[in-house]
């Protein structure tokens, strides 16, 4: 296997950065007046590269609402985002569209492949849409190390919900973003199904370097991670780093029972 | 109740799902309302018309029609001796009487010999300003004519034309060429039917119309106070004794009424089948409306149908949104509808026929018609999916959306759709073998109707198929986003089947009708080619007779070899098998008819039948009646004595030109009927010395300057001339066509829109995984291309297939020549491609503006 440091990148801006992504005072806010209700309140997070990132929080502390405006999928109220040294808050849909096609992997908690597509077909779609080739000795790592070899040819409705996730992070890393966002990726999985897909993800940031965010409300998803973030009311309230189920669980403990009685 | 209640609730909530498929409603509804509307108006208008033109009793000679038109072969009109009218003073109440003279066989031309008849069809109209007309019509400008040197017109027609008072007019009648100068203008104080009136003094319309003084064409009585027009009728037809036809206002305002009703009711089923045919196409939008919300729906129908909803609820459920559905769109039809039939009047106003909206007719029945009619196609096109919906089992609440297809269901639709194109393929296969014109015709409807109802089942099956080849030819080279509109096509091809079949009826017809179109013109052009030896045919369009003078212009013409007269007339027939055959046709030419247009015989030669009292039959007449050369038929002449005539000649019935026509010669029929009642020519034919063409042609035209109302073709311009007469009537009936085209067009549209709809998840990831809006746009537009090309293919090829059938039948009749106008099948088709485009711009835009974040939103 090859080290981080090693691995071709495409993408990119050359010079670098130890942050993937950087949030600088972002406030997403709908509505305005007495219906104004704030997602975001002034959030600063850095993403660091070649780490695996986990933000957790109860529903409605805005944990989406800050992955979908650093996957330039939501605008921002105000604030910056930058992705490496791309400013991407306000840029326009068709910068955005191709921001996300070249430089960013999504794997979504369901709904993640096109039924038309079989799963290979799904896998290279960021890079067809692109008009790219894609690299073959890569492709075919990614789809053995996800252990798909035998299923490509599959429609997605021929797939188990474990092996259809498991499509989708080859998708992700398929076309080797700078950065990987996933929405609770292993929320509709069983634990066996979700333990395989977090440990692909576990590794293509230790063998592959690859940076990855995911959102999640499970104690356990987030001790893949080599960080936690914490949000509430749409505030960065705590990180954790090196966490461990446990750890995490009792965290969450900690601010249910503060939200309760404050 | 609680069924109605969801019923309206899903109706209003989806009411743009439903959009499209009320507008199909509302289309096909307005246009049988309209068409309702608009006859009946047309009826009561003339209705008003006539009862208002006709004059208590009127008198007219026994040959004079029942409608009081004044024409006759011969060019003059039939009249009436002057003492008639003494005669008709006699009779008890009447309280006065005028004697009046008309033609309807004039031309009218203006100074610089333009033709100032309506282009519309509608008669120029000759006669004697008189107290009559006077009811109807008002001088508004200038004085009556007087003299000789004095003509009237009607205000519309002076408006048309220009014309004013003092301006020169010509009036060409078979009896000579006449001027005179504008004395007044008359304006209708009823409806104008179109027609062009001139109006002179009597003496003046004696001598120009009719050559001579004393005659009239018509009496017209008025009653005295007390007596009935029956009982006026009465009195003076006992004073004339039965030679002349007498007939009350009410009698001739019928006879007109008939002949306008038969005319309006060709029209009026004519558009009613049109119509007929967009409700058709409207079907396929309702069924695929409902099959999609039903499909969308799936999961709240398990749920209700787990809490306890019987079948037979939810199905009721989804017919009445139907219910609703018909209902909305048939009353916002019906008036459209009337809507239309105000348009279609003010269109009417537009080619000299002024409608007013005070006679607009809304019959009690015809919103009656548009509602049920609309309601009850409505429902019982959403009864598949209904059924569909009842058949929903109650764990479909737990599964996830998008039940798996049946595959036995499509094994039997297969089954059921080869067996009905087959059936309707061996009738077809009948029709084009059959040797009997109208047992062929059976079995070619029978074809018809077979087979399209056999790709409309069979449709879906072939969508797998016909998308494939279609996108390895087209999409493809679009890459990824042409590969997934592809497979988008193909996902559902039931849908897909139905939207396509929607289009694939209209273009069927427009297939079918420009191949026998074309292969009438090929083969016409074919025999004119092969059996016509003639340089030039002289004729008016509108089937007006060719008066002596414009005959002498021609044979006085320098250049031309020979000229032959062609008359044509009915005549009674007793053949020798005993049977009578009343009015049949007859047709007389100069012998050198036999060199100008080489008709085939069967049996003896064609010159033969113009020697004396001979003639030639055509060979199913020879069959029917067991006639052999040597044959003798009597013929007894209009107006004049019976023939003897030998058969000398029996020629095919293969043919389009004169197809049927049985040939005398014009010195024979002058020796049965009295040289003032010998009919007009039709036609005439001139030929050229042998390589002076091109300076007799143009000798012909300007010799017949004076008569604008005959063309003169050669032989390419008469080819021009028939080409361009059936590419008229074939652009009228694709006019007529376009609405069911147009409701398939916006069955495309709605089946991309709630397609879109029911994707928006898809498209949301899509478009956070990178594509971009440009690529969804073209990604729809093609699937939206591919359907419409899958719709057009079938239709295309089926309507060919109809086309080349109905040619092969028609080859009995002459239609020899098998010609498909490729320009045009490759145009419908390249047309449809855009129509996908087309239809593709809204639902495509409005995918383009959806939300990339309703992908992740979980439920």
């Amino acid at each position: 296997m090859t080290s981080a440091v090693t691995i071709p990148r495409h993408g990119g801006t050359g010079g670098r950065t130890a942050v993937a992504a950087r949030a600088r005072q972002v406030v997403k806010a709908y509505g305005s007046g007495e219906t104004r209700v704030v997602a975001l309140d002034h959030v600063d997070v850095d993403i660091a590269r070649g780490q695996f990132t986990a933000i957790m929080g109860p529903s409605g502390s805005g944990k989406s609402t800050l992955m979908h405006c650093l996957a330039g999928l939501d605008t921002v109220t105000s604030g910056q985002i930058h992705l490496d040294d791309t400013e991407i808050t306000g840029l326009k849909d068709k910068k955005l569209t191709q921001l996300r096609r070249d430089r960013i992997g999504f794997i979504f908690q369901a709904f993640n492949l096109l039924p038309t597509l079989n799963a290979l077909e799904n896998i290279t779609l960021p890079m067809d849409i692109a008009g790219r080739k894609p690299d073959k000795g890569w492709l075919d790592r990614v789809v053995e190390t996800v252990g798909l070899s035998e299923r490509l040819k599959h429609r997605p409705t021929q797939l188990s919900g474990g092996q259809q996730q498991r499509v989708a992070v080859a998708r992700a890393l398929a076309a080797r973003p700078e950065i990987i966002f996933g929405d609770e990726p292993t929320g509709n999985l069983d634990s066996r199904a979700g333990a395989e897909v977090l440990g692909f993800l576990r590794r293509s940031v230790d063998e592959l370097g690859q940076t990855i965010v995911m959102v999640t409300h499970d104690p356990v998803a987030a001790s893949y991670a080599d960080r936690v973030l914490y949000l509430a009311d749409g505030r960065i309230v705590d990180e954790m780093y090196k966490p461990t189920a446990d750890a995490v669980l009792d965290r969450m403990k900690d601010f249910d029972a503060r939200g309760r009685t404050s | 109740m609680t069924v109605m209640k969801t019923s309206m609730r899903n109706f209003f909530a989806h009411k743009g799902r439903m959009a499209l498929s009320a507008v199909a409603v509302l289309l096909s509804v307005a246009f049988v309302c309209g068409t309702l509307v608009f006859t009946d108006t047309m009826n009561t208008t003339f209705d008003k018309l006539f009862a208002a033109t006709s004059s208590d009793v009127t008198v007219s000679a026994k040959g004079a029609s029942d409608t009081g038109e004044t024409t006759s072969d011969n060019g003059k009109p039939p009249v009436v001796p002057a003492a008639v009218l003494g005669e008709v003073r006699k009779a008890s109440g009447v309280k006065s009487a005028e004697g009046t003279v008309f033609s309807t066989s004039v031309t009218v031309v203006d100074a610089d010999k333009d033709n100032l008849s309506p282009s519309s069809g509608a008669p120029t109209v000759v006669g004697s300003w008189n107290g009559n007309d006077a009811r109807t019509m008002k001088i508004t400008s200038g004085a009556a004519p007087k003299g000789s040197q004095q003509v009237m017109v009607d205000a519309d027609t002076a408006d048309k034309h220009h014309l004013k008072l003092g301006d020169e007019i010509g009036v060409i009648s078979a009896v000579g060429t006449y001027t005179a100068k504008i004395s007044g203008i008359a304006t209708f104080t009823v409806t104008n039917p179109g027609a062009a009136i001139f109006y002179l003094d009597t003496k003046t319309a004696q001598q120009w119309l009719v050559g001579e003084t004393g005659v009239y064409t018509n009496v017209n009585v008025t009653a005295a106070s007390g007596v009935t027009d029956a009982q006026l009728k009465k009195n003076v037809a006992a004073e004339l004794g039965g030679a002349y036809k007498v007939q009350t206002a009410k009698e001739t305002a019928d006879a007109n009424q008939k002949d306008v009703g038969e005319f309006l009711n060709v029209m009026k089923y004519a558009m009613l089948g049109f119509a007929g045919i967009a409700f058709l196409v409207g079907i396929f939008l309702i069924i695929n409306t409902f099959s999609m919300l039903v499909a969308q729906r799936t999961r709240e129908i398990g749920l209700m149908r787990a809490i306890g909803s019987s079948r037979k609820q939810v199905n009721r459920s989804v017919l009445a949104e139907a219910l609703l559905l018909g209902v909305f769109g048939s009353v916002l039809g019906v008036g459209a509808g009337v809507g239309l039939a105000v348009g279609l009047m003010k269109l009417m106003g537009m080619t000299g026929m002024n409608l007013s909206t005070d006679d607009l007719t809304v019959a009690w029945t015809t919103p009656v018609i548009g509602l049920v009619l609309g309601v009850v196609v409505t429902v019982l096109a959403a009864y598949l999916p209904a059924r569909r919906a009842g058949k929903v089992s109650p764990m479909a609440a737990l599964r996830d959306a998008g039940a798996p297809a049946d595959a036995r269901s499509s094994w039997i639709r297969a089954l059921i759709g080869i067996l009905l194109t087959g059936a309707g393929g061996c009738g077809l296969y009948v029709a084009a073998t059959a040797d009997q014109a109208k047992e062929g015709s059976l079995w070619l409807g029978l074809g018809v109707v077979l087979t399209l109802i056999g790709f409309v089942v069979v449709g879906p099956l072939l969508v797998g198929g016909v998308v494939r080849v279609l996108g390895a030819a087209l999409l493809r080279m679009f890459g990824p986003v042409g590969r997934m509109a592809e497979r988008n096509a193909l996902r559902n091809p039931r849908r897909t089947g139905a939207t396509g079949a929607a289009l694939m009826i209209g273009l069927a017809l427009v297939a079918c009708l420009s191949v026998v179109g074309s292969s009438m013109v090929a083969s016409a052009t074919d025999q004119l080619d092969k059996t016509v030896g003639t340089d030039f045919i002289i004729q008016n369009d509108g089937g007006q007779l060719v008066t002596p003078q414009a005959v002498k212009a021609v044979k006085e013409t320098p250049g031309l070899e020979r000229v032959t007269e062609y008359k044509w007339t009915e005549a009674d027939f007793t053949t020798p098998d005993g049977k009578k055959l009343k009015d049949t046709a007859i047709t007389a030419a100069d012998p050198t008819y036999a060199t100008d247009v080489r008709v085939e015989t069967v049996a003896g030669k064609l010159a033969d039948a113009y020697r004396p009292d001979s003639m030639s039959v055509h060979e199913d007449f020879a069959k029917d009646h067991r006639i052999h050369l040597g044959s003798k038929i009597s013929v007894a002449f209009k107006d004049g004595s019976t023939a003897g005539l030998t058969v000398r000649a029996i020629t095919s019935s293969d043919v389009v030109i004169d197809q049927g026509a049985m040939y005398t010669s014009i010195a024979t029929m002058a020796k049965y009927v009295k040289a003032d009642k010998m009919p007009l020519d039709q036609l005439v034919f001139a030929t050229a010395q042998e390589g002076r063409q091109d300076t007799a042609y143009k000798a012909l035209k300007s010799a017949l300057h004076d008569y604008p109302q005959y063309q003169v073709r050669d032989q390419t311009d008469y080819k021009q001339a028939l080409k361009d007469q059936v590419g008229q009537l074939l652009n009228m009936i694709y006019g007529l066509l376009a609405l069911a085209i147009i409701v398939a067009i916006l069955g495309v549209v709605n089946t991309l829109a709630l397609s879109v709809v029911e994707r928006t998840r898809e498209i949301g990831l899509m478009r956070a995984i990178g594509l971009s809006r440009r690529q969804l746009r073209r990604m729809i537009r093609m699937e939206s291309v591919v359907i419409a090309l899958f719709g057009a293919l079938l239709g295309l090829g089926l309507g060919m297939g109809w086309g080349a059938t109905a040619q092969k039948l028609l080859a009995l009749q002459g239609l020899t020549v098998l010609e498909i106008p490729w320009p045009t099948i490759t145009g419908v088709f390249i047309g449809s491609a855009f129509v996908g485009l087309f239809a593709a711009l809204v639902p495509a835009f409005r995918a383009g503006r959806m939300n990339v974040l309703n992908a992740i939103a979980t439920e």
